[in-house]
């Protein structure tokens, strides 16, 4: 058993002296004087037929150092497998050749110059022509009849199409039946993670060995491997990716973009080093983003206020087609559409659309953020036409302790919570506003449950996604008594590297300090394909490093026993709390003398003390953890909003949080997770949305002036709460933490504005809740500004 | 540049921001946008803070640039530094450097905490933390620390 000395302190995170130094090694600051600069080719338009490649001006520069165009990259490359497909789903690769173009922003080439201005420069020089095609700006246009088909495989434009729980004739029956049935449109709109370190890579070939060596700002450095290994046609042993400071990535890094394996061919083409570090516009135009769905759901209620019934039948916008996990969160939306409360019958219905907008992949809530709104609403909005208290109806409703583990209608078996617990906890803490004059006040609370720990291995199996679930670490005392921590999952800014060490030094039972944690490089790291994604890496690597420490506390106290010749059970650790590993404090005793932990280490690299017949040696244990399921953290948010009816604004001026993530290892990680998550959350609500010309489907959104990230001023001060409920399918009792903070923050703060507003409840149903579209919205409902206003 | 006189060739068109990262190695300013939005890349120049991809590299000839790399006395953090550490007051540090400038031109002439807040993207924080930092760094008794 372990004992906890470390796991539970907010221990400030290990990497951020250096941050704090300017001393970090992001991709940009990684010292390769030599690496020559890519600029990426765009298609200018969002639709068109590429009918002219012409290179001759700019290999005519002399800073150009190569061109490449769809006809080299076609010869010289294959397509990015997809992972996760649905069912019926034909479209299964990202084309890296492109004819026709489906995005503006879609890469067509590159080239290669001495330096990035140059390689700019160069590009323009380049004569690439576009036959414009009829685009389709969303999915209504891209299922209307007679609208331009994108791919031959996606017939009228839907890609696929698959269904979740309850049967949809079961539902009708349902429904039928009901005393009310609650039944709203949500839209959800497209966002972009927009981490303030863009994405970058510098590529490297040696064309001796045939080594391709990858720096990349990727939350996924084996995936990438092995997508860049299939397109560039090399041995999986001859790609090695390494992924140091991250700054940010939110889901936005988690696959190779077909831009990053263009940049590898041209490392491979050229030789020697290329870089490309991707600008603010491109992030914002080019690289995938997220959410993106229209949804039509429907909640049925007894009269006495049981949930009878609930379904969602999602249209979720892919883009321009599939990436590797196009699909995922809308299949999650479905899967998870339950939430907390019992349904008799339940699903989701989705319907993958393809359009002419940037692709769409995993962003942070992956679906659940999308289930938790369409959800939350439809109660919220079901407690307002029966005349009940919506906190009363969610209660009424609720799984509850007694009823774990619980199968929901769509097969997701909760293991453990008090969901209840949780949302009367938020629901005591928000105090009831006051409105005065223009400006109304109103409050709400929501309830959640979320996936984390995304595993096993055969769930993901039956899920039919391409990608394994469990999580390796390497746990090794080196012979100078320092410990090191090898794990699958990375780092990128959330602070897993910190609780990686604070479970090492107390699994093992030594200082904090003496243990260091060696993430992101595929040469040295276990292999993970889905590393620090779906809040998985505290849960699973922790749960992974639990066992690795107890197995090998247990050999060196064996050691121990055999070097001091006393049987193992009278071998007692006793290592004070401020010394370094060499330190002759640090030391195993028995009864007949002691040994120092740095001794010890040190003979046992060199094979001694080992019993007869035992050929095992080097002080490190591996260990491959594959949970036996899902385990689900759960949680309630509290919004207090203002809505100015003069200008339809909204703040929020007060937030509340209560999450259950089982096990908390570090408080301080676990509280900016929250926070950070409920930042990106109120974005979503209020005024992040990525827009396209709804004609011509060309971006609109290019800079942080069309689209704001949440400033200081629109996020407040967040009241953060834990309850524990050990996770039981986990060695640990942990629940990942990395997305709940950003799911409920849309729910909860439109329905705090329908609280405050009840006159347009009904249609606060989309995101983002902006001024024009709420100032719509009052006035559609006969509601005046302040006279001075009016009478203008 | 950060107290030594430094010389190197620049672009007409080279930003500031850009020549400190290559010409000068000075990779701890970081560019997050290059178009003055996010403030990512602030240094002081002549004691005021600039966005350095706004201002290019051949106007700041002959001027004092302070950067992150300045704020540390050996392996003292300073005071900026060690506010953000203590308050969580950062994630993956990617807005962390010129935040801390920001961070260091307000406790020198006395600008509040909303004027630091006011001029960075942070996507990381959720400016839970950062706004402790920066609170309790602008504060008029943590100045007092400051005097000689
Ligand atoms: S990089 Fe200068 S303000 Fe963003
Ligand atoms: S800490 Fe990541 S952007 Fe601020």
């Amino acid at each position: 058993m372990t004992t906890r000395v470390h796991i539970g302190l907010p221990v400030p995170p290990r990497n951020h002296p250096a941050l704090l130094r300017g001393r970090g090694r992001f991709v940009d600051d990684l010292p390769f004087p030599g690496a020559r600069h890519v600029a990426v080719l765009r298609s200018p338009v969002a639709h068109g037929r590429v009918t002219a490649f012409d290179a001759t001006a700019a290999r005519a520069d002399p800073r150009c150092l190569l061109v490449l165009g769809p006809a080299d990259v076609a010869e010289l490359t294959d397509p990015i497998p997809l992972a996760w497909l649905l069912p019926d789903q034909r479209l299964d690769h990202v084309e890296l050749a492109v004819d026709v173009v489906r995005y503006a922003g879609q890469p067509i080439g590159l080239v290669v110059a001495t330096d990035r201005a140059a390689a700019e420069d160069v590009a323009e020089l380049v004569d690439v022509r576009v036959e414009p095609l009829p685009a389709v700006a969303s999915t209504a246009a891209a299922l209307a009849p007679g609208a331009p088909r994108l791919h031959a495989e996606a017939e009228g434009n839907v890609v696929g199409r698959t269904h979740f729980g309850t049967p949809r004739d079961r539902l009708d029956e349902a429904f039928a039946e009901a005393h009310l049935v609650v039944e709203r449109e949500f839209g959800i709109q497209r966002v972009s993670h927009s981490p303030l370190e863009p994405r970058g890579l510098v590529a490297e070939w040696e064309p001796g060995p045939g080594l391709l060596t990858v720096h990349a700002s990727t939350q996924s450095p084996h995936a990438v491997r092995q997508e860049l290994a299939a397109v560039l046609r090399l041995r999986a042993d001859r790609v090695r990716v390494v992924a140091r400071d991250v700054g940010g990535s939110f889901g936005g890094k988690v696959a190779l973009h077909a831009d990053e394996a263009l940049v590898c061919l041209a490392a491979v083409v050229l030789g020697g080093q290329v870089k490309w570090v991707e600008d603010r516009v491109e992030n914002l135009t080019a690289a995938y983003q997220g959410r993106g769905q229209r949804t039509r759901a429907r909640l049925a209620v007894a009269a006495d206020g049981r949930f009878l019934a609930l379904h969602a039948d999602v249209v979720g916008d892919l883009g321009a087609f599939a990436v590797q996990a196009g699909s995922g969160p809308l299949q999650v939306t479905a899967l998870t559409i339950e939430g907390p409360y019992r349904f008799p019958a339940a699903g989701g219905t989705v319907t993958a659309v393809c359009t002419n907008l940037v692709p769409v992949g995993a962003y942070r809530g992956y679906g659940m953020q999308e289930s938790t709104f369409i959800r939350e609403r439809l109660v919220d909005e079901a407690a307002r036409e029966l005349g009940v208290d919506p906190v009363a109806l969610r209660l009424r409703n609720m799984v509850e302790p007694g009823d774990m583990p619980y199968t929901t209608c769509t097969g997701l078996v909760y293991d453990s919570g008090d969901y209840s617990a949780a949302l009367r906890s938020a629901a005591r803490r928000v105090a009831p506003p006051s409105s005065a004059g223009p400006v109304r006040r109103g409050s709400a609370v929501t309830a959640t449950v979320e996936m984390s720990g995304f595993a096993p291995s055969a769930l993901i199996r039956q899920f039919d996604i391409a990608w394994a679930g469990w999580e390796g670490v390497r746990l090794v005392v080196n012979h100078d008594g320092t410990v090191t921590v090898h794990a699958g999952v990375t780092a990128v800014g959330q602070g897993i590297e910190t609780s990686l060490a604070q479970i090492a030094a107390d699994g093992l039972g030594v200082p904090l300090r003496w243990v260091d944690v060696r993430l992101g490089d595929t040469a040295t790291a276990p292999h993970s394909d889905l590393a620090s994604q779906a809040s998985r890496a505290l849960v699973l690597a922790g749960g992974a490093l639990l066992r690795a420490a107890a197995r090998l506390r247990a050999r060196v106290l064996g050691l121990a026993a055999r070097a001091l010749d006393v049987p193992e059970a009278d071998v007692v650790l006793d290592v004070p709390a401020d010394v370094e590993p060499g330190s002759p404090e640090a030391v195993f005793r028995g009864a007949s003398g002691v040994i120092s932990w740095r001794e010890l280490a040190h003979r046992a690299w060199r094979g001694w003390h080992r019993p007869e017949g035992v050929e095992r040696i080097r002080l490190e244990e591996n260990v491959d953890f594959d949970p036996p399921a899902i385990t689900f953290a759960h949680g309630a948010h509290g919004a207090a909003v203002a809505v100015d009816v003069d200008t339809g604004v909204v703040t929020v001026e007060d937030y509340w949080t209560v999450h259950d993530n089982g096990v908390l290892v570090n408080p301080l990680v676990a509280e900016g997770q929250v926070v950070g998550g409920v930042a990106q959350g109120i974005g979503l609500a209020l005024f992040e949305e990525v827009r396209h010309d709804p004609d011509t489907a060309e971006p609109l959104s290019t800079t942080f002036r069309e689209y704001p990230l949440p400033a200081a001023r629109d996020v407040p001060r967040v009241d953060v709460r834990h309850l524990c409920t050990p996770s039981p399918a986990n060695p640990g009792g942990f629940k990942g933490l990395g997305e709940g903070g950003a799911i409920p923050p849309a729910a909860t703060i439109a329905c705090a504005v329908a609280a405050a507003v009840p006159e347009i409840a009904e249609v606060l149903t989309a995101t983002p809740m902006t001024p024009e579209r709420v100032w719509a919205a009052l006035r559609e409902a006969g509601i005046e500004g302040s006279p001075q206003w009016t009478e203008r | 540049m950060n107290g030594t006189a430094r010389t190197a060739r620049a672009e007409p068109r080279t930003s500031l921001g850009e020549h400190l990262r290559t010409a000068l190695g000075l990779t701890g300013t970081h560019l997050g946008c290059e178009q003055g939005d996010c403030g990512a890349c602030a240094v002081l120049l002549d004691g005021e803070p600039v966005c350095s991809c706004l201002v290019l590299a051949v106007q700041a000839d002959g001027c004092r640039v302070e950067t992150v790399e300045s704020l540390a006395r050996g392996d003292d953090l300073g005071p900026a530094q060690r506010a953000l550490l203590e308050e969580h007051g950062l994630q993956c540090g990617f807005c962390t450097p010129g935040l801390l400038m920001r961070m260091t031109h307000a406790r020198r002439t006395g600008a509040p905490a909303s004027d630091v807040l006011g001029g960075h993207l942070c996507r990381c924080t959720g400016y839970g933390g950062l706004r402790a930092a920066v609170e309790r760094h602008c504060a008029v008794e943590a100045r007092k620390e400051d005097q000689p």
